[in-house]
């Protein structure tokens, strides 16, 4: 972002890769019958009459509702589980054995438990996204929170630091970069939680369930136009929306 | 505020860096601590401010005994002390906030601070935009700026080159003259602990012992130290140096002492 070159650049590889990607599935669809892989073309349009229908914004809604649940409560969590167990000598090892054990079970194995413990609802769902971007962040937080740099914390200790100021003025910071990266890639656990739950738990309208839907009834150039908004959600959330909050907050870094 | 090394002993483990320190730091007195690298005297720094305790004996502060960092007690570090993520305005002020006082307070007067330092025009640039001898500026007005009862000086311009010390130095003596608060500076610059200091003190390697005392008294002083070269030239030796004959072969053997 600091280096406009590097920016133009990356942005031109973007496009390429886009129709790149577009390139080969309008190859599989030439070879396929058009039951089983629509053209891209067909998907865009069917796209298009989508973005004008209320359905598709209700169950759009309704996804990042779950999401910013999930996903807000997750990074919140994360941020001070990492700060306070970094922190905690005693406890940090063991902290962090039980996030990497529990962060190798893909989030989706939860549902079953969820949905018997917290009933058929949005509450299942949201709980497995945030546990999905939990693990990411607090580990990120706490790994970046043992790193500080020794002098950093001496320095806010001769000058009278409280443990709360502590925390907010020098962890926090000092934290953040790390913390953005683990966010990210906290997103990335949440948004494939978010979409599977929602395909498999299936309650009420959803970008899963739409396409779970799609795929009940064979309507392939719905199963392509849901992954293409799926993915394009993804990116878009990620590359523009995650990437000004970290300009933002680390811009000091940039100048 | 007055400091006393009462039988001051650490030992990290086995290794035992201080043996037996003894001594009364007056108020206001400037004392200077040479030695060689890794000898203990940043460790005894540390346990004025409260950051590392003694393995044996105590260190006290106008008659109570140390215990935790507090700001009358402040230190300035050799460098990358400053946050990165906060302007020199903003790193100056926190050390009013972190004692309770409101922030637009805080940055009024970090402002009169970095003017007193010379860095009007640079309070919104982050430390990485400016220079190391800034750099030391700014941590002096962030020390300063908490009217410390004791200033510990850590190598605080170790890593400046040679002429920008030199400036550096005149800078802190004057704000040492201004606020009087009673400073322990740990240097390796014999020529900067002459310059700023009352009474220098010269360790041994580890463990650390006091070889020698050199008492100047609180006098007039500036960067033209032929005055003291009868001084410097003991001291030197102390360390190690020979000043008389082949200085550059001696000195690159003890390379660690300057």
């Amino acid at each position: 972002m600091g280096n406009t070159a590097t920016g133009v650049a990356s942005k031109r590889a973007y496009v390429l890769a886009i129709v790149l990607i577009l390139f080969f599935w309008q190859v599989a669809a030439w070879f396929l019958p058009s039951f089983l892989m629509p053209d891209v073309p067909v998907a865009l349009m069917r796209l298009w009459r989508e973005l004008g229908s209320a359905e598709f914004y209700h169950g759009l809604g309704n996804s990042m509702g779950r999401l910013g649940a999930g996903y807000g409560a997750a990074l919140l969590a994360g941020i001070v589980l990492g700060l306070v167990g970094g922190t905690l000598n005693a406890v940090r090892s063991t902290l962090k054995a039980a996030i990497i054990i529990l962060q190798s079970i893909p989030s989706i194995a939860w549902v079953p438990l969820f949905l018997i413990l917290m009933g058929f609802g949005n509450l299942p769902i949201i709980v497995v996204v945030a546990v999905g971007a939990f693990f990411p962040t607090a580990l990120s937080v706490m790994n970046a929170t043992e790193s500080v740099e020794r002098v950093h914390i001496d320095a806010a200790r001769v000058m009278g630091a409280s443990r709360m100021q502590m925390l907010k003025r020098v962890y926090f910071p000092a934290v953040t970069p790390e913390l953005i990266t683990g966010a990210q890639l906290a997103f990335g656990n949440a948004w494939r939680a978010l979409i599977s739950a929602e395909m498999i738990v299936g309650f009420s309208a959803g970008l899963g369930k739409s396409l779970a839907y799609s795929g009940e009834i064979a309507d392939m150039t719905g199963v392509m136009t849901n992954i293409l908004v799926i993915a394009v959600l993804a990116a878009v959330i990620d590359q523009v929306i995650l990437e000004r909050i970290k300009y933002r907050l680390l811009r000091y870094q940039y100048l | 505020m007055q400091l006393q090394f009462e039988r001051v002993t650490k030992s990290f483990g086995d290794l035992k860096v201080i043996d037996t320190f003894d001594t009364t730091i007056r108020d206001g007195e400037i004392v200077a601590l040479v030695g060689p690298s890794g000898c203990g005297k940043s460790t005894l720094l540390h346990m004025v401010a409260g950051l590392q305790s003694a393995t044996g004996g105590q260190v006290k502060a106008d008659g109570r005994s140390v215990e935790r960092p507090a700001p009358e007690r402040t230190l300035v570090f050799q460098e990358h002390a400053l946050y990165p993520w906060m302007t020199l305005r903003q790193n100056v002020a926190l050390a009013l906030e972190f004692q309770g006082r409101p922030a637009g307070e805080a940055h009024k007067q970090a402002v009169q601070w970095l003017a007193r330092v010379k860095l009007d025009g640079f309070e919104d640039y982050y430390p990485h935009q400016v220079s190391g001898g800034m750099r030391q500026r700014c941590a002096l007005a962030r020390a300063f700026i908490a009217r410390p009862k004791v200033l510990l000086l850590d190598e605080p311009f170790g890593a400046l080159d040679a002429l920008t010390r030199l400036t550096l130095q005149s800078v802190l003596k004057d704000l040492i003259e201004e606020e009087r608060p009673t400073v322990v500076l740990v240097t390796h610059d014999v020529d900067e602990a002459l310059y700023l200091a009352d009474r220098v003190l010269v360790f041994s390697h580890r463990p650390a012992r006091v070889l020698e005392e050199f008492t100047l008294g609180h006098i007039p002083k500036t960067h033209d130290l032929s005055a003291f070269a009868g001084i410097r030239r003991e001291v030197l030796s102390l360390l190690g140096i020979d000043t008389q004959a082949q200085e550059t072969e001696r000195q690159t053997e003890k390379g660690d002492v300057q």
